[in-house]
């Protein structure tokens, strides 16, 4: 195979290929984690709300999400699901990036339930005689969460929610298999050309050692300077 | 970083170890083990795909691979592979030989080696007729879809500069993409286009092969590289079957008029392995 030849990632079409492909990876995973930070407060709500109807609904979706692999949820909302949208609407998506979108759909609605989970625990971990004051107090059931129990839980939540952004990062390899030109992606376009499979795929896995380290770090960060206060 | 020196010492020892069963000639090792593995594809009809009825790989290079294991005298064992995946597989000695609807080509000639020409297919593209698309130029600036890791990719993308090429880790995907609308073409060897086509029944009046070729490919069987024992028992096996007469017969069984691709006749012979 002859030797490593590390000129191949530094300068070049190969280093475009594989940066612009880093830049993708990082845009599909910070999108995702916007919109699913917000769904999974919403998923975690759900399935404490006071109504029975409720909570049955959260549970449905995360256990429905959480049992089935992310690969299966990619190949679904880019070969399945935009088939059932009206004509007009999949034509203007097709002519879009339809891959990066539905991409961005799988890994929110996949990470959503995951993260639903561990904010459900950070909420559980605030005493309950919190919400018990707060509604003695007047606060509705929303209010209480928003004002009283919330700020508190998603405190304890943000490191058990820094794993999840690692597990959403790890992931977004994934979308290589709906032709999302990620890392991933790219690092195995650069070895079909190439066939340099050491140098595309050092590349590829450094980019993600990397910047799962950073996030590493910051759990460690926040852990350090944030500590669970006990209530 | 300075590694210790044991432990150079230790890589460099597996090194040479790895080295010198490399070197061990590879028909000798088949014919100890007494099977053969060819790696294919299993998903691209007619060179090797799975018929529905027996559920086992067949297709025209599988033929042409029972011929090989029949000839040495060991078992044939088949492998289903990725497209990406078939030289990696191939170099690293967990297949013997590809039967994998693999271009030969002078980029791949640094890594693997190839027997005499099995086969020639142009690729071409397949269109919705819909999309306007008369021929290859009209594509500039639209999404086509294809394989990973074969020779598509590079060859649509040499024949037009400006496209826009999506991959897929299998053909049935990106054929499936573009009969959902996600791209204007897809772009594949020509019999497994034909073959795809023919797929499509009543629909087939919405969709057209594109007249140009994007380019020529002839296909062969990969070799490890070096390995000149086994390229030249293959190679025999491939000019006996063209000397008889069973390369027509295969050709006509599988792509010949009466099969969904409907060539009228062969337009090469098994003779070489210049390309």
């Amino acid at each position: 195979m002859g030797t490593f030849d590390i000129a191949l990632l530094l300068s070049g079409q190969y280093h475009d290929w594989l940066l612009r492909g880093l830049v993708l990876s990082l845009q599909i995973a910070a999108t995702t984690w916007v919109l699913a930070v917000p769904l999974a407060i919403v998923i975690a709500l759900l399935r404490l709300a006071p109504l029975a109807a409720l909570r049955a609904a959260g549970t449905v979706y995360v256990e429905g999400i959480r049992n089935v692999p992310l690969l299966a949820h990619l190949l679904f909302w880019y070969f399945g699901a935009p088939e059932l949208l009206p004509e007009g609407l999949k034509q203007w998506l097709y002519a879009g990036n339809v891959e990066v979108v539905s991409a961005v759909v799988a890994l929110t609605l996949y990470t959503a339930a995951y993260m639903a989970e561990d904010i459900r625990s950070g909420i559980r971990a605030i005493p309950v005689v919190q919400f018990e004051a707060a509604r003695a107090l007047g606060f509705g059931f929303l209010a209480t969460m928003r004002r009283v129990i919330l700020p508190q839980a998603l405190r304890v939540t943000v490191p058990p929610l820094i794993s999840q952004t690692l597990n959403l990062w790890k992931d977004t390899s994934i979308a290589t298999v709906i032709g999302v030109a990620e890392l991933m992606y790219q690092a195995a376009k650069v070895e079909s050309a190439t066939f340099r499979s050491a140098e595309a795929f050092a590349f590829a896995t450094a980019a993600y050692l990397t910047v799962s380290l950073a996030i590493t770090g910051l759990a460690a960060w926040y852990h350090h300077h944030y500590p669970a206060r006990t209530a | 970083m300075r590694l210790p020196s044991h432990l150079l010492l230790a890589a460099t020892v597996a090194a040479t170890l790895f080295a010198t069963t490399a070197q061990a000639d590879q028909l000798d090792d088949i014919k100890k083990k007494g099977e053969i593995v060819f790696g294919v594809l299993g998903t691209d009809e007619p060179n090797s795909f799975v018929d529905p009825k027996t559920r086992e790989i067949v297709g025209y290079e599988v033929d042409i691979a029972n011929a090989i294991a029949k000839k040495i005298g060991v078992k044939p064992v088949f492998k289903q592979l990725a497209v990406a995946a078939r030289i990696p597989e191939l170099q690293q000695g967990r297949v013997d030989i590809l039967a994998a609807s693999l271009t030969h080509n002078k980029e791949r000639e640094a890594q693997i080696d190839f027997s005499l020409t099995t086969f020639v297919t142009g690729q071409k593209v397949l269109i919705k007729t819909a999309s306007g698309i008369k021929d290859v130029p009209d594509l500039t600036g639209k999404k086509v879809l294809t394989v990973k890791g074969g020779t598509q990719e590079p060859n649509i993308r040499k024949a037009v500069p400006n496209v826009e090429v999506v991959t897929f880790e299998t053909t049935q995907q990106a054929f499936l993409a573009l009969q959902q609308g996600k791209g204007v073409g897809y772009v594949n060897d020509e019999a497994s286009l034909v073959n795809d086509y023919a797929k499509l029944g009543a629909a087939k009046k919405d969709y057209a092969i594109l007249p140009t070729n994007i380019s020529v490919e002839p296909l062969a069987l990969g070799l490890k590289k070096g390995e000149k024992g086994v390229k030249t028992a293959v190679d025999g096996v491939l000019r006996e079957l063209e000397a008889s007469g069973e390369a027509n017969k295969l050709f006509v069984k599988w792509y010949g008029p009466s099969t969904k691709l409907q060539f009228d006749k062969r337009s090469f012979r098994i003779d070489s392995d210049a390309i």
